[in-house]
């Protein structure tokens, strides 16, 4: 029977599906009977999600000019 | 316009200024993003745009085709920012232990059950995306260490393999998915004790 312990260890590889189907199966049967490791699961998976929505940035057009500029001057 | 990545670059370096805007349309923001999210300042990140570009052009067509190019990129892009960062540790970046979880002796967490059943996962993007949240988001994005950052970005932004991700920031496998997975755990804490039963 794994432990919260054991589940946080490889919930990366669990979400990634990279689990053999036994392991995925115990890591199920503890998350059935744990409110904890629900709740961890559920922010982890969360918090994956925000900090890629944060991240996802586009340069500014005005660095995106100067980098253009930039190129064009060094290249002519 | 060719899509073909050596003929565009060779374009390029000749100064042609169409085919260095197929380049930047394709290449620019992914560099930002990662320069940005490892060094976390604009200023920085531009300086390693404009350095990235300026060696990719050079390096003319040199490639073996477009997947080349893109590990290039991220290769170099990664490199500049973590050197643009040496020495300049911030304040704010510690030690990621106080942020993981702690166990019993038994395997089960330790903690206020009211803490550990705290689920804030149904809250909406735009609360947890914008004001005082996002603010501690970004805070503490800001205290990864500047590797952990480089490969939650390459992992969970630009979406490349483990394998890729190895190949980019020059460690092994085992090393991202154990920082990938710490860094989530460690925003994950942070997140909680902010939106957690106490706040």
């Amino acid at each position: 029977m794994m432990t919260c312990r054991d589940v946080i260890d490889v919930l990366s590889d669990y979400l990634e599906g990279a689990l053999t189907p036994e392991v995925a199966a115990d890591l199920e049967r503890h998350l059935a009977d744990c409110v904890p490791c629900r709740a961890y699961l559920a922010t982890y998976r969360r918090t994956r999600a925000l900090g890629t929505q944060a991240a996802r940035l586009e340069m500014p057009d005005e660095m995106r000019t100067r980098l253009r500029d930039f190129l064009l001057a060094r290249l002519r | 316009m060719t899509t073909d990545e050596p003929l565009l670059l060779k374009e390029a370096a000749g100064g042609d200024a169409a085919a260095l805007e197929v380049l930047m349309n394709r290449y620019s923001s992914r560099v930002y993003r990662l320069a940005y999210g490892i060094t976390r300042n604009p200023a920085d990140a531009e300086e390693i745009v404009q350095d990235v570009f300026w060696q990719l052009v050079r390096k003319g067509g040199d490639f073996e085709g477009r997947a080349a190019v893109a590990s290039w990129i991220y290769r170099v892009s990664t490199n500049l920012a973590l050197n643009k960062r040496r020495g300049k540790r911030h304040e704010l970046e510690t030690s990621l232990d106080e942020c993981l979880p702690t166990y019993e002796a038994d395997g089960h967490r330790a903690g206020p059950r009211a803490f550990l059943v705290a689920d804030w996962s149904a809250r909406p993007d735009d609360e947890l995306l914008s004001g005082e949240i996002r603010r501690v988001l970004e805070e503490a994005i800001d205290r990864l260490p500047e590797h952990y950052r480089a490969v939650l970005v390459l992992r969970d932004v630009e979406e490349l393999s483990n394998e890729e991700v190895a190949a980019a920031v020059g460690d092994s496998i085992p090393a991202v998915k154990t920082r990938l997975h710490r860094a989530r755990m460690a925003l994950r804490e942070i997140l909680t004790r902010r939106l957690g039963p106490h706040a």
